[in-house]
């Protein structure tokens, strides 16, 4: 019995001097705090979060840039501080909007200019059209780099703002985009980078809220675009609606320039929707709330951020009426800040300015402000943009912004209904958490 | 009973022991080690301390810079221009054919071929280029194959004809690729946003690795295939496939994939510019340093204010050595192999490390 013990013993031993061996690697999933969810996302609609943990979540902290490049000296003998302005500037549907972000930016630059530069050296916004070869915005980020520039502002199409910041991280100059929804945009983990817009995250949470708890729908259709602005900014609304338990009961797709729409609207009246959401640009959701109509189908629309857009009122007229959508901001708001800017735009430009130009005039305001901090270095101008303090709480003309650790904007998003041939704007509220 | 206790006794000191003598990686391990590192810069005669690549290519080092392309020969270094041929100053990629010993450079402004002591341009415009910002560039027997923001390319140097994939033809979810390699007559591409996409070159047919959960913002579970979308690098030997991203690493073995990060490995940062694997041993140029794995213990060469450090890590345990030297700047972004000195280029600087057991 004796022995029996001290076998025991030993074996118990043994087996305590043989787990000093196994792998005592912390392969535990990463902790992470539930009030603190990446994305401003309902806990109720964490990927997977009804079911499993995940093992590593991203973002939770912002990517350091550890390279070389804050030791460079301010250069002498420069005439002017460049900085490159991405955008659709011709040959593309989004051309208008281009060039509303265009002018945002050079309206930024000129008043700065006007109180004098950057040590006299005037400010000079270098622009660059993101629509041409295959792939044309990577070129262009090199030309920029080739003529100078010391930041970079753009762009709207996520296909080119993507590629463009690939190279803007191997060339290692910073990019403040002011115009690109895509939510992956700033999921690359690029420390070069950040977002002075709402994505389509934040508004799909406010749409989703918006549908399916304040009004109650149950049963939405989605007509969204057929290119990458309707893929991924649809694949966040139909991930949130899924799960809270409101699955899409269509989504179909439309081309850019399409002015036909009733294959895919007889598609959506048989699938028997309580609401339609659209997805696209100004044009076609315009002519498809029209034909939506003409068609008899009465049911409440709902629309992505480019509807707010004056060519979107013009083409739907009265059909508009009661239409929903989101906007990054509040172009009725009253701070004097934006009502100077928009008396400026106006006066300069002669137009209204749009969500692309207001977003671009902030952004470039805060890059020439990170130049104005710490002078011409790419390095040490990446630092002051991404330090999550110095422009934490940013007061823009469109309001407050507040980057994540992923420099993503998730300041608030606006409700806008259109009634009369106008916006009526307020602020989203998530009724959920 | 007396018998029982000696055996027990002697078992834990032998484990003991072991486990005392694995961290330092010297006894049991046939992992290289590198040290006496050297460093260049433009005080050695570099036009440029940003180093994007380097490919050794038998005596001679090939060297891309953000202010041109390097030979290094005979102690000395040759710079390379736009004047000379050069299709861009900044020098992204290289590689050296084996068939014909012509360098294929990748430019931020199209692809150059060395031969001869000529350079050849091609970009889009005169070529089947799908755009002119070659991030990686790998030489297949007689194919060329390079990968772009606008798709891979891939030239056929006998019949002088190119290739692109993009989304439209192979299974990509977007046309941005950013690395290439080859090995086990396949090419593997990693495409930004779509995994990794392999091309088997005996049937020209691909098939695709993607993140299984479907999710940016998370890694649901770290074996289960590439650890994230958003690949940057790809290298391929021994079988292995070895895949960096900026959340992590990927090893696949054709049909285990295993998932390795900052905080469950001697990966010495989740944030991993180029990986190149030497045999069994895969080397990952991080933000944090350089890290080396042979899949069983990791060493990771980071520089410091003394000089440099060897950090050694097995089995949850690590341990570190000072070295009198370090690798010139712990931002690496690219390695190769040259008998027993080891290259690395750096945000600051070209190092050269020897072999030191």
């Amino acid at each position: 019995m004796r022995n029996l013990k001290n076998l025991h013993l030993a074996a118990i031993l043994a087996i305590a001097a043989l787990m000093l061996l196994l792998p005592v690697q912390d392969a535990s999933a990463q902790s992470k705090d539930k009030d603190d969810n990446y994305g401003n996302t309902p806990s109720e609609m964490l990927p997977y979060g009804n079911y499993q943990d995940a093992y590593i979540y991203h973002f939770h902290e912002p990517q350091l840039f550890t390279g070389a490049g804050r030791e460079k000296k301010e250069p002498t003998g420069l005439t002017e501080v460049r900085i490159g302005v991405l955008a659709p500037l011709s040959g593309n549907v989004m051309a208008p909007q281009g060039n509303q972000m265009l002018q945002g930016a050079m309206l930024a630059a000129e008043e700065a200019n006007a109180l004098g530069g950057y040590k006299g050296l005037p400010f000079k916004i270098m622009p660059h059209n993101d629509v041409g070869l295959w792939g044309a915005a990577a070129n262009e980020v090199v030309k920029m780099s080739d003529e100078g520039a010391w930041a970079i502002l753009g762009t709207i199409d996520d296909v080119n703002s993507h590629v463009a910041i690939r190279v803007a991280l191997k060339l290692e100059i910073p990019v403040v985009n002011c115009g690109d929804p895509d939510p992956t945009f700033t999921e690359t983990n690029i420390p070069w980078v950040i977002r002075v817009i709402g994505d389509d995250r934040q508004s799909s949470y406010a749409l989703v809220d918006y549908i399916h708890r304040q009004k109650e729908h149950k049963r939405v259709a989605v007509l969204r675009a057929n290119n990458r602005y309707g893929r991924v900014g649809v694949m966040e609304f139909r991930d949130a609606a899924l799960r809270i338990g409101y699955p899409l009961v269509l989504e179909i797709r439309h081309n850019d320039g399409e002015t036909s729409f009733t294959s895919q609207l007889e598609r959506v009246r048989n699938s028997n929707p309580d609401a339609v959401l659209l997805w696209g640009n100004a044009l076609e959701m315009g002519l498809i709330v029209n034909q939506m109509k003409e068609m008899g189908m009465d049911y409440p629309i709902y629309a992505s951020d480019r509807s707010v857009n004056p060519l979107f009122i013009e083409i739907a007229g009265e059909n508009a009426n009661g239409i929903i959508t989101t906007c990054q901001y509040n172009p009725k708001g009253d701070s004097p800040k934006l009502k100077a800017f928009q008396e400026n735009y106006k006066k300069q430009f002669g137009i209204e300015p749009d969500v692309f130009a207001a977003h671009a005039y902030d952004g470039m305001n805060m890059i020439i402000q990170s130049i104005h901090m710490v002078g011409m270095n790419k390095a040490l101008i990446r630092d002051k943009l991404t330090d999550l303090k110095t422009f934490q709480g940013y007061e823009g003309i469109t309001g407050e912004i507040f980057l994540d650790p992923a420099w993503n904007d998730i300041g608030r998003i606006w409700m806008a209904e259109i009634k009369d041939g106008d916006y009526i704007f307020s602020p989203a509220i998530w009724k959920y958490e | 009973m007396k018998k029982t206790w000696i055996i027990a006794g002697l078992g834990l000191l032998m484990t003991l022991m072991l486990q005392a003598t694995e961290p330092d990686g010297k006894k049991t391990s046939t992992m290289p080690e590198y040290g006496k590192w050297e460093t260049f810069t433009t005080k050695n005669g570099l036009p440029a301390n940003k180093i994007y690549c380097v490919r050794a290519d038998g005596d001679r080092v090939w060297i891309g810079t953000s202010h041109g392309l390097v030979l290094y020969e005979n102690d000395e270094f040759r710079t390379f221009t736009v004047e000379d041929g050069l299709a861009h100053p900044g020098v992204l990629s290289l590689d050296v054919s084996e068939l014909t010993g012509d360098v294929w450079i990748g430019t931020l402004g199209g692809m150059n071929r060395y031969s001869g002591g000529q350079f050849t341009t091609f970009t889009q415009f005169n070529s089947g280029l799908a755009n002119d910002v070659i991030y990686s560039v790998v030489c297949d027997g007689k194919d060329v194959w390079c990968a772009t923001g606008g798709g891979a390319g891939h030239y056929n140097t006998y019949t002088e004809e190119w290739a692109i994939y993009t989304e439209r033809n192979a299974p990509m979810h977007e046309p941005w690729t950013y690395s290439v390699c080859a090995g086990d007559n396949k090419v593997f591409i990693a495409a930004w946003g779509g995994g990794v996409i392999e091309y088997q070159n005996e049937t020209g047919s691909f098939r695709d690795y993607i993140d299984p959960d479907g999710e940016m913002e998370i890694d649901l579970f770290p074996d289960d295939g590439v650890v994230h979308d958003i690949t940057t690098a790809v290298s391929h030997a021994n079988g292995i496939l070895w895949v960096a991203t900026y959340f992590g690493l990927s090893r696949y073995d054709g049909t285990h994939w295993k998932g390795y990060f900052d905080h469950d490995s001697g990966l010495s940062s989740n944030f991993i510019n180029f990986v190149k694997a030497n045999g069994d041993v895969a080397f990952f140029c991080t933000d944090e340093g350089l890290t080396s794995f042979n899949s069983e213990e990791w060493i990771t060469y980071k520089t410091t204010e003394t000089g440099g450090e060897r950090v050694y890590w097995k089995d949850g345990n690590s341990s570190t050595k000072t070295d009198a030297t370090g690798i010139a700047h712990n931002f690496t972004i690219g390695v190769d192999f040259q008998g027993d000195h080891i290259w690395v280029a750096t945000s600051y600087g070209l190092s050269r490390g020897t072999r030191i057991n």
